[in-house]
């Protein structure tokens, strides 16, 4: 048995992409209960404040409030897939499953390992982002075509919130403290990044603090992909945020989970 | 090519200020089954994992490790590619099932689907698993998912094995299994590293050990012939007897024969067995028994017989 074709180190991509097909395969395993909440929560939140609150607010920085809503909610939802899969399933693989130890026995290094796991948060990001454009289109609030592309904006929030996620994780001890995270960290950046209401509308001292945040620069991309009066050049700037952070905290996640990893 | 699969030389691991491994050194050859043993906290899982790049070792001058001409510190993915790793916790995709377990994991290795294919087959036939295929991890016994953790390590047809504990807590049905097959391995010219804290399985599979204690390396050879060489040949152990008497004191003073008591047995080596019984005789005590000595008395005369606060 000790000849063999497969004691050759496998390509990169083979690398990342093993990773990637694993957490796939996972989390296909559970396709219905998996798929439900990416398309059964947008329409929560567009029937609980789009038809309630938009009664009241007819329009929203001069667009009709549902559909400044609905393009917002197609970022969120990225946000928090990403956070949760980086943090809680992170955790989880890491500590309870100990499915690391196991992958790790595989020619993948732990820098592969943690990259692959950032870009399937990325992907899981775009895929809802698709769902939430899926509802929104549906039901006709948004007829917009370019918001085609605002998936993509989805995906640039997938990798951001998977890098600062893992970073996160690399330092928790107990999977209780990601409570601070996600209701210390998610649900404000959820109501003060231009989601709900826009940013401009915060007290002078606070829209610097809002503009330092990833969420407020997802949806502006998000939005003006659904509302073409929105795009302009300034845009570029939002987009090169969100690749210097993707990049930044990336690095950095890496480098601390790693050092979690490999002791 | 020389014929060592396995050469380490100033093996060194600090955790904090606790003393993982201490300059340890130790050369395994091709297709040679090589056992580390010692107690819970002895180093011999860091060991392990120092040679695949799970830990880093803390590197002195003398710091050397070899494995088919690579080392871990710079070449762990070449490493990888060509070994099986089984680590001590079972790590199965539980929600996944069997066939499709290994079936993500060949994707490590860059198998396509038919290669992948072929290889599941030969696996789980080889380690008996094949009605299995379709059930989820999660209902599987411990022995079942013990021996899957090994197939799945077995899929790049490794020509080094990595196995850490690959037996423990496992029933004695299960444990002659996996021994049948890590033998069949071996003898097909696999190299195997394994750690244990069964003597029995050191004595069964192994063709050289080592004991290790407290990070260090304590003894090192063909199992037999260290036992023959640091024990005598027969142990009697009298239970019931806090302090021995005078009268067996002196007796054994006069046969040379070496005794020990731990608890409130009392252990006597001898090589004679006539000696030994002759006692018995005198005694009269029927809960007396003679055996041969065995690893796990080698083990405990060098590891000693009370708990260390690691274990």
């Amino acid at each position: 048995m000790s000849s063999s074709n497969f004691h050759k180190k496998p390509s990169l991509v083979t690398r990342l992409y093993s990773v990637w097909y694993r957490h796939i395969r996972v989390y296909n395993s559970n396709f219905w209960s998996n798929a439900f909440p990416p398309f059964f929560e947008p329409l929560i939140f567009l029937a609980g404040l789009g038809l309630g609150f938009g009664k009241y607010i007819p329009d929203m920085a001069g667009i009709p409030y549902i559909i400044y809503l609905g393009s917002g909610l197609i970022v969120t939802s990225a946000m928090y897939t990403a956070a949760f899969e980086c943090s809680y399933g992170t955790f989880i693989r890491l500590e309870f499953d100990r499915v690391y130890d196991g992958m790790l026995g595989a020619p993948i290094s732990a820098e592969n390992l943690i990259i692959g796991e950032i870009i399937f948060a990325g992907t899981k990001g775009f895929f809802f982002s698709i769902a939430v454009l899926a509802v929104v289109w549906g039901f006709g609030i948004i007829t917009e075509p370019l918001s085609i592309l605002s998936p993509f904006a989805g995906l640039l929030t997938g990798l951001m919130f998977a890098t600062a996620s893992i970073y996160i994780t690399a330092y928790i001890k107990n999977i209780n403290h990601f409570n601070f995270f996600f209701t210390g960290i998610l649900s404000p950046m959820f109501f003060f990044s231009g989601v709900i209401f826009p940013v401009e509308e915060l007290p002078a001292a606070a829209i610097p603090i809002a503009e330092a945040l990833p969420l407020t620069h997802a949806v502006r991309l998000a939005r003006a992909f659904c509302v073409p009066e929105l795009l302009s050049p300034w845009l570029l700037l939002d987009l090169l945020y969100c690749i210097i952070f993707i990049i930044v905290t990336g690095w950095l996640g890496v480098r601390a989970m790693k050092r979690r990893i490999i002791l | 090519m020389s014929d060592c699969a396995i050469d380490v030389k100033g093996l060194n691991k600090n955790f904090g200020t606790i003393k993982a491994v201490n300059n340890f050194s130790f050369t395994v050859k091709k297709s040679e089954c090589f056992g580390l043993l010692g107690p819970n906290g002895a180093g011999k899982t860091t060991t392990m994992k120092m040679l695949y790049g799970k830990v880093e070792p803390d590197i002195a001058d003398d710091t050397a490790i070899d494995i088919f001409g690579f080392s871990p510190l710079d070449r762990a993915l070449e490493i990888k590619a060509f070994s099986g790793i089984v680590p001590q916790q079972d790590n199965l995709d539980s929600q996944l099932s069997v066939w499709d377990n290994l079936l993500v994991y060949s994707k490590f290795y860059g198998m396509t689907k038919k290669e992948a294919a072929v290889r599941i087959d030969e696996l789980l036939e080889f380690m008996e698993l094949q009605e299995r295929k379709n059930v989820n991890t999660r209902e599987l016994s411990g022995g079942m998912q013990r021996r899957l953790v090994i197939a799945r390590a077995l899929l790049n047809r490794p020509k080094l094995l990595f196995l850490d504990e690959p037996t423990t807590g496992l029933d004695p049905q299960v444990r002659h299994l996996i021994w049948d097959k890590l033998r069949e391995l071996r003898d097909s010219g696999v190299t195997i590293l394994l750690t244990t804290h069964y003597m029995e399985e050191a004595f069964q599979i192994c063709n050289r050990i080592i004991i290790m204690d407290k990070a260090k390396k304590i003894l090192e050879g063909k199992p037999k012939e260290l036992i023959s060489k640091n024990l005598e040949k027969f142990v009697m152990e009298i239970p019931g007897m806090k302090e021995p008497a005078r009268k067996c004191l002196k007796y054994f003073d006069e046969n040379s024969i070496r005794y020990e008591v731990f608890k409130d047995t009392l252990y006597a080596y001898c090589s004679s067995y006539d000696k030994l019984k002759a006692y018995t005789d005198i005694s009269k005590n029927e809960d007396i028994y003679i055996r041969h000595t065995n690893l796990e008395d080698l083990f405990l005369k060098v590891t000693g017989r009370s708990l260390n606060e690691l274990q």
